[in-house]
């Protein structure tokens, strides 16, 4: 191991990453493991020297990172100078060697990290382990699921959607009553819950009709809104069969799922 | 009814619903004593393994669940419709673990333990479904505390967290002390 790394001191331009270790921490400890040290009795001194030789010859490309690893380098340095430094003089014998030993902090945060990493290791094992199990569904997985999203929306953006509504807005300004006058106005749920029962009804429902009955620019935009919370959840879905058609909603079928 | 329908709709119960099923639904569906319905379970769970079955059924999450035989799982990864999923990185899986074991924890004290940001993990983790948002700790800040979630359990077939694997370490003071969440 100490050619390893002297093989690097010789050669500087030997660049290696950081991603490797995943924090200052798993650095140390791996340190420490190939050096064959006790974790319990750490030369400070030597692996001061080991830790920042390292840090020398890395890539310090993420500055987040980097920061993590230098804190941890400024950390080793001090309890380097405090072990140099003679201890106070004590009044009385019986604390505990330990308690004082500037090590210490350091040692708990190794021995408790050594233990997280072990315990992930474990869950990768277990991950792997179940990824055999495979559920009748695959709706036991959200995550799963995912990776084949039901695409609601196909080869719509939401530019498009936009862009239909802009039109039926301006195609349908003469309809629209005289300001100030008293309004019925539906919130996004209630017009989501509309929407649905219309499509209860008739689905699927051509995108210009959802808007046909309405009489203020504030309604329209609410409905809009609800379509688009609709098709987020995953309860309606839109399809435009042809390019600059007339864009149609229709119902989600999994309609039984969503009880959850 | 007899003995051997009940089990036909414990089946049934189990294979219609897309989440594991536990034992007080069944039970409760079929006014039956748990325990009844426990040893009911079992005996299903055995036929489908005695015959070495394609599916199994299996005790995960704190419920029973159909899945397929993992002896079979190359075939089933060949069907193009299953989806594969990348395994957790490293930094997300070593994330997981101190929630999982020292939960409900915050984002801070995640960071002391391992040493690094774990800002980027935690976000892959809560997209995942694997952890959630529990309330806030109180103090400055009120940060937001962490806990797994119930897919976790899923995820790492565990029936719940005293599943969690053990881990052994002579100055062992990991504590394996969790919380079950409430459904």
């Amino acid at each position: 191991m100490k050619k390893w790394l002297s093989f690097k001191r010789q050669q500087p331009e030997y660049r290696v990453k950081l991603d490797v270790f995943e924090g200052p921490l798993d650095l140390l400890l791996y340190l420490i493991e190939q050096a064959e040290i006790d974790i319990y009795d750490i030369p400070i001194a030597y692996i001061t020297e080991e830790y920042l030789a390292y840090l020398r010859n890395v890539e310090l490309d993420d500055f987040h990172q980097a920061g993590n690893f230098l804190i941890m380098a400024s950390t080793l340095m001090q309890i380097k100078a405090r072990m140099l430094l003679p201890a106070p003089p004590r009044l009385e014998e019986e604390t505990g060697e330990e308690e004082d030993d500037p090590r210490w902090e350091l040692v708990e945060k190794l021995l408790e990290y050594r233990k997280i990493k072990k315990a992930a290791a474990l869950l990768g094992e277990y991950e792997e382990k179940w990824s055999r199990f495979y559920s009748r569904s695959g709706g036991a997985f959200p995550d799963r699921e995912c990776e084949t999203p039901a695409d609601p929306v196909g080869d719509l953006t939401l530019w498009d959607l936009v862009q239909a509504f802009k039109s039926l807005l301006e195609s349908l300004t003469p309809r629209f009553e005289v300001e100030g006058m008293p309004q019925e106005e539906p919130s996004v749920q209630e017009m989501m819950e509309k929407i649905l029962s219309r499509l209860g009804q008739k689905s699927p429902l051509p995108f210009s009709a959802l808007f046909a009955e309405l009489t203020s620019r504030k309604m329209m935009v609410t409905s809009f809104l609800a379509v688009l919370e609709l098709i987020i959840r995953q309860k309606i879905k839109v399809r435009q069969d042809v390019l600059f058609g007339e864009i149609e909603i229709f119902r989600a079928e999994e309609g039984h799922r969503e009880t959850g | 009814m007899r003995l051997g329908k009940i089990k036909g709709i414990i089946e049934a119960l189990i294979f219609a619903s897309s989440e594991p099923v536990s034992l007080r639904e069944i039970a409760e569906i079929l006014k039956i004593h748990e325990a009844t319905a426990g040893e009911l379970v079992e005996e299903l769970k055995e036929e489908y393994e005695k015959n070495r079955r394609g599916i199994q059924i299996v005790q995960v999450a704190g419920g029973y669940h159909f899945v397929t035989n993992p002896d079979y799982a190359e075939f089933v990864r060949k069907m193009k419709k299953v989806p594969r999923q990348a395994p957790l990185s490293q930094a997300a899986l070593e994330t997981l673990a101190v929630i999982a074991y020292k939960q409900p924890v915050t984002r801070a004290e995640i960071e002391a333990l391992r040493g690094v940001k774990v800002e980027s993990s935690l976000n892959t983790l809560l997209e995942r479904g694997l952890i959630e948002e529990k309330g806030r700790k109180e103090g400055p800040g009120r940060p937001i505390l962490y806990v797994t979630s119930s897919y976790f359990l899923r995820h790492f077939g565990l029936n719940d967290l005293n599943e969690l694997p053990k881990v052994e370490d002579p100055a062992d003071n990991l504590s394996t002390e969790v919380i079950i969440n409430a459904e």
